[in-house]
């Protein structure tokens, strides 16, 4: 069955954008369903749950979610909902439990999600309860590189499939070492920002030398970082801005003697940086092939539909507010002096309290908020930036933009979030195929 | 004058006088003469509060070394008070008006001379038309005396909220 085309927001050759989409609570609970009720979502970290029967309370869009090892050390995602009355059977950020008792009326899960123990089985249920039937609801679960995502959708084609082509960049920083990753946090707060908004502007590079330019300005002063300036930005000669089966890119060409981070180096520690980065490359170079491991640097992403920048979420909570949850990943055998510089730099940029990210907010609120009046909605948002200038690329994957610089990424968005409005099922939407050579020895799992 | 020679209530006292006079700095938006409230190697720490259950209370406040909400140096403190000169750190531009409420000190002089402090705080902040933000939290500052003067050279600063309740941090404790 083909559906009937209903969402018609972005037109790609003029890029007007319908501002509606920010606002509308109907379209809202519409996107809680058909793309947070399909997608794959990221939800975790496999080292935030290192050990048997340890938990990690998350959220899958609105619904909070337990992700936990099991006794067998099996990942599972299952919704926090008792499935006697709907009580939450955790309540607490993480710990270590063999089982969960609903603090209603006790019913007592096992951390497989399994229902255990009914009170009254036999003197008030009359031993008729099916008790196989009512464990927690579980999602699909599967890892990329130590990062767990999880979906509602049974029809759903692998993460593998889903993350296709995306995956070979996303390697560059999450792929890198043997030894994996570790993840720290979550940091959380509220931004009163619909939740597509922070994730579009992940590769809205335009932004940067204007929002940003009080702590590029300050960063370079105090710190000697090399400053940012928008003519660094406009040129396009070793930088890429592209857009792979529904996920947003930016990528740097850069020298194999070059550190692979930004936020976090700074004057007096980039010598750390350098080392660590000629101390890794052979391993790099043997996990990547030589192409990504000498040559390309992951600059700002965003994963179709809410995984922001790096590794943090932009969770939905009504069309005008998103919980932010920031993470910090870095590899576990990195040496001290790494970890303490990326951990502390990329909080104090993007945390909470970052200096970048504080001056995000109220833009934007702002541009959210004005979708408000129907007054304002007259007026589409403006995505013009680029049109006809993007498109295939010999060496890299996706539809590339010739600048750095460059409104596609943006088209390209919210082009595909009518393709999950608009679908049925997961039939309906287009997934692209797995060109890329994925030269070295890292998978998906190793 | 050494610590012994001061009587804890000339302590408390003083120091009670001290936070009052920083209270006032800060909301009067006196930031270069805040930050001589701190020594060069000040360290200003913000661990995450976290939502555990009783019997994992030890994990409710985040130690160094996992991912705080701020970690900072004398220096990042300049940076982000040089931030506010260049008239573009657009989320204090135009600038909260803030108030600091600090209470129930409670001193303890250390044997190495110094003074371990700590107090109650709420600070409300208010921006643009219609924001507003109210932090509840416990400060715990290690205090030295620098040339006569006492100077804070570690605050912790543990926030009441688990999901912190506002746009952004763009305050200081
Ligand atoms: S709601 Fe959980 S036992 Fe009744
Ligand atoms: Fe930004």
């Amino acid at each position: 069955m083909v559906a009937t085309k209903k969402y018609d927001v972005i037109d790609q050759s003029t890029g007007a954008l319908d501002r509606s989409i920010f606002i509308d609570e109907a379209v809202y609970q519409e996107e809680l369903e058909k793309i947070f009720g399909r997608a794959w979502l990221m939800i975790g970290h496999e080292s935030l749950v290192p050990n048997t029967n340890d938990f990690f309370h998350t959220y899958m869009g609105e619904d909070p979610v337990i992700l936990t090892r099991d006794n067998n050390g099996e990942l599972h995602a299952m919704l926090n909902m008792c499935r006697h009355r709907g009580n939450r059977i955790i309540r607490a950020d993480d710990g270590n439990a063999k089982n969960f008792m609903c603090t209603y009326h006790g019913w007592t899960f096992s951390s497989d999600g399994s229902l255990e123990h009914v009170p009254g089985e036999e003197r008030v249920y009359f031993n008729e309860l099916n008790k196989s039937e009512l464990g927690l609801v579980q999602a699909r679960v599967d890892t990329y590189a130590g990062i767990v995502f999880a979906t509602w959708d049974h029809e759903a084609p692998t993460l593998e499939e889903y993350l296709g082509d995306a995956r070979w960049y996303l390697d560059l920083s999450f792929n890198r070492r043997d030894g994996g990753q570790q993840a720290l946090g979550p940091l959380k707060w509220m931004e009163p920002v619909n939740w597509k908004t922070p994730v579009d502007n992940c590769s809205d590079n335009y932004h940067v030398p204007v929002s940003h330019l009080s702590s590029i300005l300050a960063d370079e002063k105090v710190w000697g970082v090399p400053k940012r300036t928008a003519e660094s930005q406009f040129n396009t000669e070793d930088r890429k801005h592209l857009f792979v089966n529904g996920h947003s890119l930016t990528i740097g060409e850069v020298s194999p003697e070059q550190p692979r981070y930004g936020h976090g180096v700074v004057e007096d520690n980039r010598h750390h940086f350098v080392k660590y980065q000629k101390d890794t490359l052979p391993e790099v170079e043997k996990r990547l092939g030589s192409k990504r491991a000498r040559g390309l640097l992951l600059g700002n992403h965003s994963l179709f539909p809410n995984t922001v920048l790096g590794f943090r979420l932009a969770l939905p909570r009504g069309p005008l507010m998103t919980e932010f949850w920031h993470f910090v990943l870095y590899d576990k055998d990195a040496p001290p002096e790494i970890k303490d510089a990326l951990r502390w730099g990329l909080t104090g940029h993007n945390g909470a309290a970052g200096s970048f990210e504080q001056d995000d907010i109220d833009n934007w609120r702002s541009v959210t908020e004005a979708s408000k009046s129907p007054i304002a909605r007259r007026y589409n948002q403006k995505l013009v930036m680029g049109i006809g200038h993007s498109g295939p690329h010999e060496e890299y994957p996706g539809d590339v933009a010739t600048r750095y610089i460059s409104e596609s990424n943006q088209r390209n968005f919210y082009n595909r979030w009518e393709e999950f409005m608009n679908a049925e099922s997961w039939a309906d939407i287009p997934i692209d195929p797995i060109t890329a050579d994925f030269d070295g020895t890292a998978t998906m799992k190793d | 004058m050494t610590i012994s020679e001061v009587s804890t209530k000339d302590l408390w006292y003083d120091i009670n006088h001290f936070y009052i006079q920083e209270a006032w700095l800060l909301d009067e938006r006196k930031f270069k003469q805040w930050l001589n409230i701190f020594t060069e190697d000040v360290f200003y720490f913000i661990p995450r509060r976290k939502n555990v259950y009783r019997k994992d209370l030890s994990r409710e406040i985040t130690k160094y070394g996992d991912l705080a909400i701020l970690e900072e140096s004398k220096r990042d403190l300049q940076m982000r008070i040089a931030r506010l000169d260049t008239g573009m750190a657009w989320a204090e531009d135009p600038p909260s008006r803030t108030r600091h409420i600090i209470a129930n000190l409670v001193v303890e002089p250390l044997e190495n001379g110094e003074v371990k402090a700590k107090t109650a705080f709420l600070l409300y902040k208010s921006h643009l038309e219609y924001d507003q933000d109210l932090y509840a939290g416990m400060r715990e500052d290690i205090l030295r005396q620098v040339d006569g003067e006492w100077k804070v050279s570690r605050r912790t600063i543990v926030l009441d909220a688990n999901v912190l309740l506002t746009k952004n941090v763009s305050v200081f404790f």
